[in-house]
């Protein structure tokens, strides 16, 4: 799990171009929205192809991320138990 | 408007046909244009589209243009709706009229760029389809299949372009640099773009159903639409009849995000009460809305909150025509300039089809009946963009 | 018609292959002989937050930081209208959704190149940037996209719809869409001159206001006219502006080392400002889309310094020039699309 976790955190900065973010400064408990990393909506949909690309896990609503994108522990948890690859 | 400004004209290619007496009979009859992709070659044919239902072939054709030319699809539907407009208006060449070809467009040539990119690349074989590629270049062909337009501009706000198009062609009559415009926008639907929409999940696999509590997102379209404007002067000058006048417009800017509207529709808000101020009139005056709809769960809130705020408990007749036409994305402010003109001059309400349960956050709901309570005296057609650009247009009688 | 007005270029800034948000190549102009140079960009870091800049392709950082520094300059924060010209748009944002449209496919394609490749993605940063809900537009219309947004700007200056306008002229040249612009032949194949890359913008008011670069008297366009409609354009200008030829003290053009874009500009000049003399840009900042924005900055900076240094000259027999009166601005589009600019200095 904490492997996926570091690899996760490193994923999302490449994705979402966090030029200043090291995998250190994410907290894995810490909120990725609002407060926290600061990501919007337009990140959330960048997090769904992310999660298709490189796990395998297809989301048809954007609703249903904003319940996995909460923080990088819960994203890595339902990677974890849902990744086809 | 600074000045009296007349509709001599108007043209329009779209899913409901070619032409304005197809459209309006499509609109009386509730016959949509929105069906499964025909002429798109895409791996998402599972979206309803709003084609026009002509192959670029078939369109060549009909202008007479000979089969290897350099055409792009967008080029070819603005064609047939500017040639539509100018014989409407009888705008012929040699009239010693400065003429302007206003037009919006946003995709422009993207339709052969998509197809051809690798060759464009890599070799000289498609090199007329690199020229044709960008916004400036598909105005040019329209234009010079005429040879009558002494001022060419293109607009590109995305989805608001015609309407800021035609905006733009009454300023140019306002201040003198033209004694006639012809404005309005073109688009084809593109892989390019469809795709972009469905990155950004907005894009229903249903007939799309503004204004709609279940509503999921909104159906593409394409088409073309062009308006001829002229001010009195003119008018009078070469003896044309006016048809109706286009009596204000505003452009503002939501400046909230690129591709969502604020929650409460600020700039919605603007540029309505804007153009009500630009033609001296009050909310109550208006008698139809042609919203600008999509049928997106954002824009939808966000233009109806912003529609309350400026006609607060007497709200006139509203509807989408979008489940028609499908969002011709560029041209959609000049294809619902012409359905407002349509329903201004029969006096009739284009109904919000695919309307079945209220949206909770509004007190209106969306026209669903033909007849409007009184003859229809203005009209107010929105146009929203990509980045906030919101555009309202107001069209009245003489 | 109001057949005066008091129309002011107030600021300008620049991102180009000249040293950026400066003057310097006034006097020290640096020379390119490749046939491609990108422009010279200052370290954004210094400028933007990170999670301001994360999203933005090069035309919108120099885009946005050009305008914040007009609006800094000028103290106009929130001017009346942006309104932008670019010929191509965010065409790095759209190469990177097109590739990877047309060789990957469409299934695992993401929004934000595609979010940001709409042309008026520019005018719109600089709106939600600013907090601007005022008028705001974008013209993209090949080579006449910036003149035909400051002609806007003009007209609705003019009728006192706005007071203040935000104009922009903002171009970006990928390596990958100037091999494409090779092949048409509209770069690169030419014996001299060279592609650069446009990022400026400037704060026009309707009332002069103290350090203002000079006065905007009038644009006037027209599209493939023969040479008596060119004249007619050119001296309505002139009517409209209350001058004569008399008044213009030089004719600045987009010549570029290009033979068939500058063979157009000899005869035009030749038939129509056959004493005047001619200045120049394009061999500072190359040839782009919205190149000409830069050359009426170039022009406003030299009547601001009441100086047009001895390289802006097309002869290169001239020294400089100290004074300037009128320059006037002219440029075509591939040969269709005409424009005529005239500028003068603040207190004429």
């Amino acid at each position: 799990m904490e492997e996926l976790i570091l690899q996760l955190k490193q994923e999302i900065i490449r994705v979402l171009n966090l030029e200043d973010v090291t995998p250190a400064g994410i907290a894995d408990s810490a909120p990725l929205f609002g407060e926290g990393l600061g990501l919007d909506s337009i990140d959330a949909l960048e997090l769904i192809v992310l999660m298709e690309k490189r796990y395998g896990i297809k989301l048809k609503d954007p609703a249903q991320g904003r319940e996995i994108f909460t923080s990088i522990r819960v994203m890595a948890e339902y990677i974890h138990a849902n990744r086809t690859k | 408007m600074a000045k009296e400004i007349f509709v001599t004209g108007y043209g329009i290619a779209s899913a409901l046909g070619a032409g304005k007496e197809a459209t309006l009979s499509a609109l009386r009859e509730r016959r949509t244009g929105i069906a499964p992709m025909r002429y798109l070659k895409t791996a998402h044919a599972e979206f309803p589209v709003g084609e026009v239902k002509m192959s670029n072939g078939e369109m060549m054709r009909a202008l007479r243009i000979p089969e290897a030319a350099v055409a792009t699809r967008t080029s070819l539907m603005g064609t047939i709706a500017v040639r539509e407009a100018l014989e409407h208006a009888r705008i012929r060449g040699q009239s010693g009229l400065r003429v302007a070809l206003i037009s919006g467009v946003t995709v422009g040539g993207m339709d052969k760029t998509e197809l051809y990119y690798l060759d464009f690349l890599e070799n000289d074989t498609k090199n007329a389809y690199i020229a044709a590629h960008d916004c400036g270049a598909c105005t040019e062909m329209i234009a010079d299949y005429f040879g009558i337009f002494s001022a060419v501009q293109t607009i590109s706000t995305a989805c608001s372009s015609a309407a800021n198009a035609i905006m733009r062609g009454a300023m140019l009559l306002s201040s003198g640099r033209a004694d006639v415009a012809v404005a309005g926008g073109c688009e084809c639907i593109t892989k390019f773009h469809l795709n972009g929409f469905n990155t950004l999940m907005i894009l229903d696999r249903k007939p799309c159903r503004p204004f709609d509590a279940h509503r999921a997102g909104l159906n593409l379209g394409e088409g073309a639409a062009y308006l001829v404007l002229e001010a009195e002067d003119t008018l009078r000058g070469r003896g044309a009849e006016p048809l109706c006048r286009l009596s204000g417009a505003a452009n503002t800017c939501d400046a909230y995000h690129q591709t969502a509207s604020s929650p409460n529709g600020e700039g919605a808000y603007l540029s309505m009460a804007k153009a009500l101020e630009d033609a001296r009139l009050t909310p109550k005056d208006v008698g139809y809305i042609n919203a600008h709809g999509t049928g997106t769960e954002n824009n939808d809130l966000s233009e109806g909150r912003a529609i309350q705020r400026v006609f607060g408990d007497s709200v006139p007749p509203v509807s989408s025509t979008k489940p028609f036409t499908g969002h011709t994305t560029s041209a959609a402010g000049g294809v619902e300039a012409v359905i407002a003109l349509l329903a201004l001059q029969h006096s009739f309400i284009p109904v919000n089809l695919n309307f079945e349960q209220p949206m909770p956050e509004l007190a209106f709901t969306p026209a669903v009946t033909e007849r409007p309570p009184v003859p229809l005296r203005h009209v107010l057609s929105n146009s929203f963009g990509f980045g906030g650009n919101d555009t309202s247009l107001i069209f009245s009688t003489l | 018609m109001s057949t005066t007005n008091d129309i002011y270029i107030l600021a300008a800034k620049q991102i180009s292959v000249q040293p950026p948000l400066t003057d310097e190549w006034l006097d020290d102009p640096l020379r390119y002989a490749a046939p491609y140079a990108r422009a010279i960009d200052p370290d954004y870091r210094q400028h933007f937050a990170p999670n301001v800049a994360r999203r933005l392709g090069k035309i919108l950082k120099r885009a946005l930081l050009t305008s914040r520094q007009v609006a800094a300059a000028t103290g106009v924060t929130n001017p009346d209208a942006i309104i932008t010209g670019t010929g191509l748009g965010c065409i790095e944002n759209t190469e990177i959704f097109l590739n990877a449209l047309v060789r990957e496919g469409e299934e695992l394609l993401t929004p934000t190149y595609f979010m940001q490749s709409t042309h008026n993605t520019i005018s719109s940063l600089i709106a939600i940037d600013a907090g601007c809900r005022g008028y705001n537009s974008t013209y993209v219309h090949k080579g006449a996209s910036f003149e035909c947004a400051l002609a806007d700007a003009f007209a609705q200056l003019e009728s006192r719809r706005i007071q203040t306008a935000l104009v922009g002229a903002h171009d970006e040249m990928t390596p990958g869409y100037f091999t494409l612009l090779t092949r048409t032949g509209y770069l690169g194949r030419a014996a001299a001159g060279f592609s650069g890359e446009v990022a400026l913008s400037m704060m026009l008011a309707a009332a002069r206001r103290e350090n203002a670069l000079c006065r905007l008297r009038g644009v006037e366009m027209t599209y493939r006219p023969d040479s008596n409609a060119l004249r007619q354009a050119l001296l309505r200008l002139l009517q409209r502006a209350q001058c004569t030829l008399n008044d213009v003290d030089a004719v600045m053009t987009g010549v570029s080392g290009q033979q068939v874009n500058d063979q157009l500009y000899a005869s035009v000049c030749t038939a129509l400002f056959p004493r005047k003399p001619l200045l120049r840009y394009k061999h500072l900042f190359g040839e782009a889309y919205t190149a000409s924005g830069l050359g009426v900055y170039a022009a406003a900076v030299c009547l601001s310094r009441q100086r047009i240094p001895a390289h802006l000259f097309a002869e290169h027999r001239r020294g400089e020039q100290r004074g300037v009166g009128h320059i006037l601005f002219y440029s075509h589009a591939e040969g269709k699309n005409h424009s005529f600019i005239l500028l003068s200095p603040c207190g004429k």
